[in-house]
């Protein structure tokens, strides 16, 4: 039996985490905006509106910076667990199903059910592109916020360095910069560690009904794959 | 697929936003940067006329400095003369290269400022400057 559409419940992870995201988000340009202006006093320099902030590189590289490693963590992940495994673990497959699988497991050309999207169907490079088009999109908009946060970063620091009284660099010259590199090093290693522990967490742990977590009953080690 | 589509098309006008409007902010302010910055340097601009060029706060530092005011000290200041070399905005901050002298320059609510001036290249540290802030 189907159940009821109810727009709200079944959009709820996403219009709950939609809405937190633009709370935060402005929650940090004005938290950042203060940062900045607190700065610029020392500096004797008169302060910046909400509005000259948000549109400035400095707001720009703080969120780009993040949105890169994140979309970063979830293109490798969804990569990573095709091959890779964590026996026990919910966040993996089981450990014999390791790799892309058959058209037969993954309802893809003859296989594909009435109900399947189009191009699951009809075979050629429109099956194969859409067979990635999670992981691509992914990779897209990690590369995309990379290159964004790099010219953001650019900007932010040429306009430090304009404040502290030094020249600033090209593009090419940013990229090879320490500032650029701490800020990216920075996010990717918490995306990861993140991702490993969480995998390895929920093998011994639970947290009854989420689909993150083994059913509470479920086996340590025998149960990989399973949700609850 | 649609959907994924969608979301690819708002990241990549996002960043062609960031791309166009980086360099596009900066470039459209460098005339007003390069007339506060020739303004200064002119011989023929009055000593208070300079002052007023300047930041509050590196005024009140090279009157500071001179144990004079600003004015009087103002007319000590080398500067460079001729045409405007290069002009570097970013965000806020500009940095103006005449020939024989380098400034930087801050946006203010009363438009763009000098906050150093007289400013000598000193390696791979920040420019020695005759005039700055605190």
């Amino acid at each position: 039996m189907t159940t009821p559409r109810r727009p709200l419940r079944d959009n709820g992870l996403g219009l709950a985490f939609g809405a937190l995201f633009l709370a935060t988000l402005a929650g940090q340009s004005f938290a950042g905006q203060a940062q900045v202006n607190a700065d610029r006093l020392t500096e004797g320099l008169p302060p910046v509106s909400w509005l000259e902030f948000v549109t400035s590189s400095t707001f720009g590289v703080d969120v780009m910076e993040n949105w890169q490693s994140e979309y970063l963590q979830f293109f490798l992940y969804v990569f990573a667990t095709v091959w890779l495994v964590q026996r026990g673990s919910p966040e993996s497959k089981e450990v014999d199903r390791i790799g892309t699988g058959s058209d037969e497991d993954q309802l893809v050309g003859r296989h594909a059910r009435p109900d399947s999207p189009r191009w699951a169907a009809t075979g050629g490079w429109r099956t194969t592109v859409f067979s990635r088009s999670l992981g691509l999109l992914m990779g897209g908009i990690f590369l995309a916020t990379w290159a964004a946060s790099s010219i953001t970063g650019w900007a932010s620091f040429n306009s430090e360095q304009l404040m502290s009284h030094q020249d600033p660099v090209d593009w090419a010259g940013y990229l090879g910069q320490a500032d650029f590199w701490n800020r990216t090093l920075q996010n990717w290693q918490s995306e990861m560690l993140a991702v490993g522990s969480m995998a390895v967490f929920a093998v011994h742990l639970r947290q009854r009904g989420s689909p993150e977590s083994k059913p509470v009953g479920a086996s340590q080690h025998d149960d990989t794959g399973e949700t609850g | 697929m649609d959907d994924d589509g969608r979301r690819g098309r708002v990241a990549g006008v996002l960043l062609a936003g960031v791309l166009v409007l980086v360099p596009g902010c900066s470039s459209a302010q460098e005339p007003a940067v390069a007339e506060v910055a020739t303004a200064f340097a002119d011989a023929g601009t009055t000593p208070d006329a300079r002052c007023a060029l300047l930041v509050p706060s590196t005024a009140a530092a090279l009157a500071e400095e001179a144990s004079r005011t600003c004015a009087e000290a103002v007319t000590e200041v080398p500067t460079g003369t001729g045409p405007v070399e290069s002009v570097a905005v970013w965000g806020g901050e500009a940095q103006v290269r005449l020939a024989g002298d380098t400034l930087f320059l801050t946006e203010t609510p009363d438009g763009w400022q000098i906050t150093a001036a007289s400013c000598r290249a000193a390696g791979e540290g920040p420019y020695r400057c005759r005039v700055e802030g605190s």
